[in-house]
């Protein structure tokens, strides 16, 4: 590791040295498969060497009903999934940025916690929990309600789940956002009679879109191509894009219609991912 | 301090919601990992005993399982430390052109969605033989790695003053010298850290594991799905969570006082 100290604005050569294996790793293993995936569903080999243009298998996919049922359920726990959890985590996080003290701190320590649980756990937990006959029903009932209809196996098991987990990356980015706002200018604002829901749309607001619209993308992503949670708590018909693609590469062993059904995930979540990096890049022009 | 103030009825709130969203549904894995018998709508377990923890260490299937996953995290988080550490030092201290191009392309992985990236890779795998393999699913786990490895020593790299390294330059000592006895200390918890995290994300990866490594890879949580679902015994998901859970819990919670949330934020562009 020599040439460590290089401020002469020398060009280092054993940087890329350095940085080879992993930019290839990325090319060779994440850019060039995916390339190939979709290259791979559009063009096959014809006997005779050369190759034939053949979109069957998306024909395949929009008109096969159980397909487009699955893409449509996907869409449906994405979107609820995705409103739910800046509606639960907003509130979160601007109490925690304007709030001091030991309610704060307990909040702060709970509502990042799932970050210490792997999704297997919060499966199980969730399972036991919500689940029929499960830990919440013992407690409702035990304070006389009986009318608890349990949501794991319904469309809702994946959204309480997907929600569970993306809490913790959501109030972070959330309150990191909070943080650029001073409080001098709330103060100011206040000064002159501004009301809560006021400060709220007019000053704090404007000044996170750019982190609800990173928390939207990279929940967008998360929540379409989640495998775990709609296996575990959804219904298995219709079922999520995740689940559906593993099953049909397992068990039905077809990698063409899984490579397909990956291709349309791709091309639906690269409207989230143009705006992930947009953002990014725009965050890095006003640094 | 600014907006809620007053007689604040929004924080209790929000921890009523906490207690019913997050803390209840953890206890519950520790109640049935601890309960012998629970009885439907008993609200606490009917008999209290380690019964299952016996049953479930003699199984042997438990043991492969265990040793599987720990072989493959120790694997993964080696390769990714000898390969992500030097691009990090790279990133934090070196000048080349397209440094920071080289570094968008790391944070632009985080713009696919992962678990389609995971399918295309499997379809390519298959021509290669990898598939059900250990090399695949070290390769699948390791890609998994990659972002956290580079972005969090970068950041500790960064953050060692440079006029300490400047100084011991200045008395003499080499660049290797100043590398081990200067950068590599300061930098050192973080880089702990990240290890320790990586570690820890690949002992329970799943879905990868599973796509790749099916049906002759068989991790720790791939086994714990199956018992989850089959139902055997319920008891059996809950002892296992807490047995494999607490002192992964413990060593996170460790780096996460090393690392610190907004770091986290930072990295993924908040």
């Amino acid at each position: 590791m020599d040439a460590g100290n290089n401020r002469t604005g020398r060009i280092d050569f054993l940087a890329y040295g350095f940085i080879a294996i992993p930019v290839m790793a990325i090319v060779v293993f994440l850019f060039y498969p995916a390339a190939l995936a979709m290259f791979g569903t559009l063009f096959h080999k014809r006997p005779d060497g050369g190759l034939a243009f053949d979109a069957s298998s998306y024909i395949f996919f929009f008109t096969d009903p159980y397909s487009l049922a699955n893409l449509m359920r996907t869409l449906w726990t994405t979107f609820v999934a995705l409103v739910l959890i800046v509606a639960v985590n907003l509130p979160i996080a601007l109490y925690m940025r304007f709030t001091r003290g030991w309610l704060a701190s307990l909040i702060q320590g709970l509502a990042l916690f799932p970050m210490f649980v792997p999704g297997i756990i919060i499966c199980y937990a969730l399972i036991r929990y919500l689940g029929p006959n499960g830990w919440l029903q013992s407690l409702l009932n035990a304070v006389g309600f009986t009318h608890y209809a349990s949501p794991i196996t319904t469309p809702w098991g994946p959204v309480i789940g997907l929600i569970w987990d993306g809490m913790p990356m959501t109030l972070l980015i959330l309150i990191s956002g909070l943080g650029t706002i001073s409080d001098a200018s709330i103060e100011a604002a206040r000064d002159v009679g501004a009301g809560r829901l006021r400060i709220l749309r007019s000053i704090i607001l404007p000044q996170i879109t750019h982190s609800i619209l990173i928390v939207s993308a990279l929940n967008f992503l998360g929540f379409f191509g989640q495998v775990l949670m709609p296996f575990m708590l959804g219904p298995t018909n219709p079922e999520m894009m995740g689940p559906f693609m593993l099953r049909t590469f397992v068990s039905v062993r077809d990698p063409l219609q899984a490579a397909t059904q990956a291709t349309i995930t791709f091309l639906i979540c690269s409207l989230a991912g143009l705006a992930y990096v947009r953002s990014l890049a725009n965050r890095k022009e006003e640094r | 301090m600014g907006i809620v103030q007053r007689r604040d009825v929004f924080g209790p709130l929000i921890l009523i919601f906490l207690v019913f969203f997050i803390v209840l549904p953890v206890a519950t894995v520790f109640l049935w990992a601890f309960a012998e018998q629970w009885f439907y709508p008993s609200v606490l377990p009917t008999k209290w005993g380690f019964r299952f923890w016996a049953q479930l260490v003699s199984r042997p299937e438990v043991w492969q399982a265990f040793l599987m996953s720990i072989k493959l995290s120790l694997t993964v988080t080696a390769l990714s430390a000898l390969i992500c550490l030097p691009a990090a030092y790279a990133f934090a201290r070196m000048d080349f052109p397209g440094r920071s191009g080289f570094m968008m392309s790391f944070l632009m992985a985080n713009a696919f969605p992962r678990f389609a990236l995971i399918v295309s890779i499997a379809v390519l795998f298959l021509t290669l033989d990898l598939v059900g393999t250990f090399q695949g699913v070290v390769i699948i786990q390791f890609l998994n790695t990659l972002l956290l490895m580079i972005w969090l020593p970068t950041a500790a790299f960064r953050a060692i003053p440079r006029e300490t390294e400047e100084a011991a330059r200045d008395v003499g000592a080499s660049p290797l010298q100043v590398f081990w006895h200067i950068t590599l200390p300061q930098a050192f918890p973080t880089i702990a850290a990240a290890l320790l995290m990586t570690f820890v994300w690949t002992f329970y990866e799943t879905e990868g594991a599973w796509l790749v490594g099916a049906p002759r890879i068989r991790t720790m949580p791939l086994l714990m799905m199956s018992m989850i679902n089959n139902q055997l015994v319920v008891q059996y998901g809950a002892v296992l969570s807490v047995m494999l859970w607490v002192p992964s819990l413990v060593a996170i919670v460790l780096a996460r006082r090393v690392i610190g949330g907004d770091a986290f934020a930072k990295g993924l562009g908040g």
